[in-house]
Formats: C-alpha cells, sequence, structure tokens
C-alpha cells in the first residue's frame, strides 16, 4: 500500500520535473548567446541555433522528449548538463558531497544543540538560564541570515585573521592528502556550519521546549518524580523521549530538504553546494539539470519520510498497531 | 556549558589552523603559509598569483562556457595567430601576415619551434586542420565559420593560406585574433569535441598547463610552461578562486588583485585608502540600451521616440545609479574612446518641456507603456518610469529574470525594455542595433553595414561606420544609456604589470586577464 502511493508520488514529480522547467518562458540557448551581467554576448543565426537544438535533442516533440527522457532514467542516465557541459550525475555529485558535508553538519548539530537546549530550557522553566536561551536564541533566529553569516565573516575573518573569508578548502589545498586536507576542509567548514547552526537551531528548541513543558505536566513525570527518581533521570529517560515524538517529524523534514542546500551561506561563504546550482539551472533554463536535481531532492525527501514513518512506529507502539 | 563547549570547538580549530600546511603549487595566501620546502638551486621562489573566479568550465576550446571569462581561462592554454596588447595587434603563433587586396585571402607565416605541451611539434598543418575542425563542430563564437572560410592551404610546414568566401575587414581581430588553435594529432579523432573533456583536451601550445580545475568549487590552478615559445611566464603558478567578495578577498590577502565595474564603484572607492594596493582605469565595452518596440504604435513613429529621448534624464541615471561609475553612452552605440566613435551625433538634450511639445503635436492622448527590466536593472527602471511620466505618459515597470525578458524581447512582446550587452568595442555585434530584440528592420543600416564589414580601407570604413552611427541616432531604434566603467585593483608588490587591451582582449574581452600580463616582456 505505502510502496504503491511512494510510486505515484514518484512519477507524478517526474513529470513535474520535466514540465514545470520547459513553461518558464526562455530556453536553454538563450544563455549561450549573452546575458545581462556578461561582458562578452554571442549572437548566433538561426543555423546556428537549429544546429544546437539538434545538439541538445530539444528540436524533437515535446512528447518525445519525455519519454527519452524517462528511458534514459530507467538505464541510470540523467543527461548532459546544457550550462555545465558535462553529465548531469557528475555535476551533482561533485555539488551533493559538500552540501552533505556542510548541511550534514550542521543539521546534526542544530538539532542536538536544539533538543539538549530546549528540554534544558523547559527544564529550568522561568529561570535565567530559560530566559536567556530563549533570548539568545530567538534573537540569532531572527537575523537575516546573510547579514549574521557576513558579520561572522567580518569579526572572524577580517578582524580575528582566524577562519578563511570563504571556499571549502584553500585555493591549491586539495594537492594536500589525508589529514592535511582533512583539517583543511574542517577550517573552512567552521564558519559556515556556525552561520547555518545559529540560523536554524530556534526551530527545533522552540518545538523541543514546548514539547518537553507538555510533558513534564503529565501524571506520570509527578509520579517518577514522588517515586524519588533522580532530578536528571526524570527529564533524560522518562520526560525527553516522550516529549520528543512530535520533533521526529520535524526532524526527518529538515534532513530531507537538507539536500537542497542553502543560498545564503553558499553565496556568502563562496561554498560550493546544491542551492547555487539549482538557482544557476534555473537562471539559465538548463532542463537537464534542473531535472536532475529535482530528482535527487525528491528521492532524499522521500527516504526521510519513510524513515520517520518507520520510526515513528517503532517510537510510539500506538501508531505501530493502528 | 553550552559557551564552554563553543568556546572549546573554537580553540582547537584555531590550533587547527596553527598547523595547516600549504600545498600544491607555491606557497597559498594563508595567514600562517609555512615556509617553502628548500629548492636545491638557488633560483628565486616560484610566485603564486590567485585571482577571483568562477567556474567558466572545462578551459578546452569547446567544453568551456560561452562566456568572456570562459574563453580567457582557455586562452592560458592556448595561442591564436595573432594576438593584441595594449597598442592592437600583434604578431603571436604567426610572425608575419599579408591580405590580398580584396581582403579575402589570407597568408600567415608561423613562428618556428613552437611546441604542444606533450612536445610535438606545432605546424601549418594544425592550423588548417583547426580551420577544417571549427567548421564542422560547434565551438562558441566560431559558429559562422563554415559560411566565412571558403578553404585552407598549407604552403610549406610554416605557411599557411586562408581563402575566405568573401572579405572580411575583421578576419585578423575576430578570426585570426581569437581562434585557438588545435594540436592535430589530439582533435582528429574527436568525434564530439564538447564531450571531450580529458587532460589532452587542454594540450596546446599556450604560457600555462592545466594542473587543477574544480568545477564546483569554481577553481583553477596552472602552472608555467617552461618551453613557451616567448619564453617561461613571470608568474609560475596562476590560481582562479571562486570568492563572494572580491574586495574583502583583496583586502585581507586571499586574492592579488580584484575587478570590478560599473556600480561597483563603492568597492573601489572602499579599497582606495589602502596604502599597497593600486589600482586602473579601463573601458568595459558594454552598453545598457533603452529598447523600443518600434514595431508597436506609437513607437512606429521616430518623432515618439524622440520626445522618450528629451524626456529621459541619463545624466541622472549615471549619478544616482551608478554613482559615477558609468559614463552617459553614445547614442550610435559604438565605445567612446575607440578609432570608430562618432562623435557629432544630434544629443537629444534632457528637455522635458520640450519632449511634452513634440508629444502635444503628435496628439496621441493618454499613453500608458509597460517597461520590462530584469531585477538588476529596477533602480533605472524607476527613474526613467519618474522621467516619462513627468511629461505625460504613464510607465508600468515590468520586472522578471532574465531569461524571461530574453524570451520575450525575441519574440518582439514588449514596449519597452531595458536591455544590455557588451562587446560593442566590435563592430559584429552592431548587425541588429535593438540587440537582443529583432524587431527593427532598417534598409540603409542593413546595406550600411554589410558595406562596412567587407571595407578593407580603414579610412573608408571609419566613414561607414560612422554614419552607421548617425542611422542609429537619428532614427532611434534604442535609446542608449550608458557605459559603465572598470577597475583592476590590485597589489602591486605581487604583480604590477596590470593593462586593458586596446579593444578588449581576443574578440574585445573588456577584463584585463590578458595572458600577457602574466609573461615577461
Amino acid at each position: 500500500m505505502r510502496v504503491a502511493q511512494y510510486l505515484i508520488t514518484m512519477s507524478i514529480v517526474l513529470s513535474l520535473n520535466f514540465f514545470l522547467p520547459r513553461m518558464m518562458p526562455g530556453d536553454p540557448l538563450s544563455y549561450l548567446t549573452g546575458d545581462p551581467t556578461a561582458d562578452m554576448p554571442v549572437a548566433i543565426s538561426e543555423e546556428v541555433r537549429e544546429r544546437l537544438l539538434v545538439y541538445y535533442g530539444l528540436n524533437e516533440p515535446l512528447i518525445k522528449q519525455y519519454t527519452d527522457y524517462l528511458i534514459n532514467l530507467a538505464h541510470g542516465n540523467l543527461g548532459w548538463s546544457i550550462y555545465y557541459n558535462a553529465p548531469v550525475s557528475s555535476v551533482l555529485l561533485g555539488r551533493l558531497k559538500w552540501t552533505l558535508l556542510l548541511m550534514g553538519t550542521a543539521t546534526v548539530v542544530y538539532v542536538a544543540l536544539g533538543i539538549l537546549l530546549g528540554a534544558l530550557s523547559a527544564w529550568k522553566r522561568g529561570t535565567k538560564t530559560d530566559i536567556g536561551l530563549l533570548l539568545s536564541v530567538f534573537s540569532f533566529g531572527s537575523w537575516p541570515p546573510f547579514f549574521l553569516a557576513m558579520l561572522l565573516i567580518i569579526l572572524f575573518s577580517v578582524k580575528l585573521g582566524a577562519f578563511p573569508i570563504g571556499g571549502a578548502q584553500s585555493p591549491t589545498g586539495s594537492h594536500a592528502g589525508g589529514l592535511k586536507l582533512a583539517i583543511e576542509v574542517t577550517y573552512h567548514l567552521f564558519l559556515p556550519s556556525l552561520a547555518l547552526v545559529l540560523t536554524h537551531l530556534s526551530g527545533v528548541y522552540f518545538l523541543t521546549r514546548n514539547s518537553m513543558l507538555g510533558v513534564l505536566g503529565e501524571d506520570y513525570i509527578r509520579t517518577a518524580r514522588t517515586k524519588g527518581l533522580r532530578e536528571r533521570d526524570v527529564l533524560l529517560k522518562h520526560a525527553l523521549p516522550n516529549a520528543l515524538l512530535p520533533i521526529v517529524t520535524m526532524i526527518a523534514m529538515r534532513f530531507g530538504f537538507m539536500i537542497m542546500g542553502t543560498m545564503f551561506v553558499e553565496v556568502v561563504f563562496a561554498y560550493p553546494g546544491m542551492g547555487s546550482l539549482i538557482y544557476q539551472a534555473c537562471t539559465t533554463r538548463d532542463y537537464p539539470m534542473l531535472q536532475g536535481a529535482f530528482l535527487l531532492i525528491m528521492l532524499f525527501v522521500m527516504f526521510f519520510n519513510l524513515a520517520a514513518d518507520l520510526l515513528y512506529a517503532r517510537l510510539d507502539p500506538r501508531v505501530r498497531r493502528a | 556549558m553550552r559557551i564552554v563547549k563553543r568556546k572549546q570547538i573554537v580553540c582547537t580549530l584555531l590550533a587547527l589552523l596553527l598547523v595547516s600546511l600549504v600545498a600544491g603549487c607555491g606557497p597559498a595566501p594563508t595567514p600562517t603559509a609555512t615556509p617553502v620546502p628548500e629548492e636545491p638551486t638557488p633560483t628565486p621562489p616560484p610566485v603564486t598569483l590567485t585571482l577571483p573566479g568562477d567556474d567558466w568550465g572545462y578551459p578546452s576550446p569547446f567544453a568551456r562556457y560561452p562566456r568572456g571569462p570562459g574563453y580567457i581561462q582557455m586562452s592560458f592554454l592556448f595561442d591564436t595567430l595573432a594576438w593584441k596588447d595594449e597598442e592592437g595587434v600583434i604578431p603571436w603563433l604567426a610572425d608575419d601576415w599579408e591580405a590580398s587586396e580584396d581582403g579575402a585571402k589570407w597568408t600567415f607565416k608561423l613562428h618556428e619551434g613552437v611546441k604542444w605541451h606533450d612536445g610535438k611539434p606545432f605546424t601549418a598543418e594544425d592550423v588548417a586542420f583547426t580551420f577544417d575542425y571549427l567548421k564542422e563542430h560547434i565551438a562558441s563564437w566560431f559558429e559562422a565559420l563554415k559560411e566565412q572560410i571558403e578553404k585552407v592551404e598549407v604552403k610549406d610546414e610554416h605557411t599557411v593560406v586562408v581563402y575566405l568566401t568573401k572579405p572580411a575587414a575583421d578576419f585578423l581581430a575576430d578570426i585570426a585574433g581569437a581562434m585557438p588553435i588545435l594540436p592535430k594529432h589530439i582533435w582528429e579523432s574527436v568525434e564530439d569535441p564538447k564531450k571531450f573533456t580529458g587532460p589532452e583536451a587542454v594540450i596546446g601550445t599556450g604560457p600555462f598547463k592545466l594542473a587543477e580545475y574544480s568545477k564546483e568549487e569554481g577553481r583553477y590552478v596552472y602552472e608555467a610552461n617552461p618551453d613557451f615559445f616567448k619564453g617561461k611566464p613571470a608568474v609560475d603558478c596562476l590560481v582562479y578562486t571562486k570568492v563572494s567578495d572580491a574586495a574583502l578577498a583583496l583586502k585581507t590577502g586571499t586574492v592579488d588583485a580584484a575587478f570590478f565595474w560599473g556600480k561597483e564603484i563603492e568597492a573601489v572607492k572602499e579599497l582606495e585608502p589602502e596604502p599597497n594596493l593600486e589600482a586602473i582605469e579601463g573601458p568595459s565595452f558594454w552598453v545598457l540600451k533603452l529598447i523600443f518596440n518600434v514595431g508597436r504604435p506609437p513607437f512606429d513613429k521616430v518623432e515618439f521616440r524622440r520626445a522618450i529621448a528629451h524626456a529621459v534624464d541619463r545624466s541622472k541615471i549615471v549619478e544616482q545609479v551608478t554613482h559615477g561609475g558609468a559614463i552617459v553612452a553614445n547614442l550610435g552605440i559604438v565605445y567612446p574612446g575607440t578609432s570608430w566613435y562618432n562623435p557629432e551625433l544630434p544629443a537629444y538634450e534632457y528637455d522635458p518641456a520640450k519632449a511634452r511639445e513634440i508629444l502635444d503635436e503628435l496628439g496621441l492622448g493618454e499613453v500608458s507603456l509597460t517597461l520590462l527590466t530584469t531585477g538588476g536593472f529596477a533602480r533605472e527602471a524607476e527613474l526613467i518610469k519618474a522621467d516619462l511620466e513627468e511629461v505625460g505618459i504613464e510607465v508600468e515597470v515590468k520586472s522578471a529574470d532574465w531569461g524571461t525578458v530574453d524570451g520575450l524581447l525575441k519574440e518582439g512582446n514588449f514596449d519597452l525594455a531595458i536591455s544590455g550587452h557588451g562587446g560593442i568595442a566590435q563592430l559584429h555585434i552592431m548587425r541588429s542595433p535593438t540587440w537582443p530584440a529583432t524587431v527593427y528592420k532598417n534598409e540603409e543600416y542593413d546595406r550600411l553595414f554589410e558595406e562596412q564589414e567587407r571595407t578593407m580601407d580603414e579610412e573608408k570604413r571609419r566613414n561607414l561606420v560612422l554614419r552607421l552611427q548617425e542611422v542609429i541616432a537619428e532614427d532611434l531604434p534604442v535609446l542608449t544609456l550608458y557605459h559603465p566603467k572598470m577597475w583592476c585593483v590590485y597589489d602591486p608588490a605581487k604583480l604590477d604589470t596590470w593593462f586593458y587591451t586596446k579593444g578588449g582582449v581576443s574578440i574585445g574581452i573588456p577584463i584585463p586577464h590578458n595572458k600577457l600580463v602574466f609573461l615577461e616582456r
């Protein structure tokens, strides 16, 4: 049953991926002839335009292009990116590794930190700790992300000179191997992930805090306390697991969408990633690239959705029985 | 606890930073660069130059992206028959050349002793092969070669004769001075050159060899070619790396030069007080235009277009939007200061009263128009809207992304549009003054354009181009707005040979990344 649901969703998304980009005005060849920021426009003749259309298979009827796309996909071939002039799969993988590294690190950190701080805040409700946390998390979360990112650069990179102003590694760094490379990459990862953690923390924090507050008022918590359990055990063994239930869905979604990358970090820190790739592919009407990127996002989101479903059933016996 | 934890992370990372090492070809500009390993001979330490860049495609003549910087990245690896410096065209792979009287036959005498990066000798065969190959396969900028080249003859190992289908005055600058010569022994077996991206695809004769390319990080690393026929470059390692804020990158020493244009004058001003930096200014060969849809009333009336020209205060746009980062444009499109520039065109001085007068005479009644623009020119659009409303024309600004705007322009589905392009150092871009829209047809213009294309006599040709500009300024299919300026801000201690190429690099790329900058001259 669930398999059928996923298959239907998949086929709808696949078709949307194909047709939506083609419904946007303009076409991929426009980008080959110059754009407003271009220093060097290229005016091509009709005949050359025809040759290019044939080369990219864009002269075929739409329905033929669609079936070709599906057949290629079935063979594991995502096509050739028009703008990037490379196989879609290799461009995607090139970006994906950086996005997974950056977003993965940041997501794990802000989810863990959000849960911990949220639980702490709820437990210390009304105290200075709670209010201090509430205010700081809230204020970081409400700053425009790019502004926060630039502030971090100015503070840590320009004033203190402690971190690089951007990039995923130093320009000649990838010649180094092993440990050196790992250090290089971590060093460049720090500021962008800090920016992400600060801006994304508030969602998880507030949800955990609220959920925790609700649970802490339950009878079984009072029972646990009157049994004489240590406060730490009450909190970590009785309250937190129950409070986490509503958070699981949210976290799964966060992980699913993490694949899309984050524009602001990628732009401000010149960090390679999926966000700017999708933006660029959209701007240049690079149909094969868009199809590939959206397909990847779909698979990711569906995977984490499924994971959340299964996890939920494990965490909550009521769901399993229903 | 939270704070302590974060402090620990910062401390750990700072400690890691101290031991971070530098590798690759030469020292990178990290704050704690460790000394370069001792060289066996007492040669000066290798010079590494780091410049702001982006991904412009794998730097082969076919896989590169079609825009200017893509060509530049490729031009470090590949050479052309002729090249340009600050004075104009200079011999490059060809020592000398001769054109027949009518300009349809060109004989090139090639430099002897040139070697490909793989050690094989460069000969006339390679040149002839390149012409033939580019006729069959699409390479950006040389798409029309099929129609332009009749045949190419190899006279001897170092002499090649090119026969054109029709005389082309710009052959030297636009083709001989721009077309990268390919090694025949590599490309003769390549079927689909766009998809050929192995290490052999970047073997040229150029001053640099490609050491590394990262598409996702927008990074190129080149190392000097010690066997380059004009001598080993002054820069041993040339690095292009993506940065988000070039001014900041220059300030922190992440890059050794940064390049700005137009509205980015703010960054140039910000860098001015830095004592260790210098700046040079150059032309952009770029124009922002207000395009009229001359096929659509009331734009079909030239008086109406002139009224708009009187109503729009172009110098206000230059002052308020570009903050002085541009000059008011030549109404004839050609970049001021180039030899083709016509300084004596009708001016259409800003005069709303006169505009209103013309409009009254036309008796059009209520006029309301849409003004199409991309987000980047929203401020310009607002000023134009205010100016036109001042003379009683209703304007609705419609902003869209460039793909959409370009689509609408090509369909001819607009009233007024703001659009810009570069390349106005060269004349071929003037084929259609309203480009990328194709709404304008004028027989006299087309005749003049085609005539100048095949006129070899410099003076005669100049007169034709002057007349071409008059037609645009009188007939006004477009109202040109401004030409941005360009700047190169650099650290002279690293490299102080920056210059702006006359008429732009190759077919008119305005950025100062001419490979000559990195050579001993």
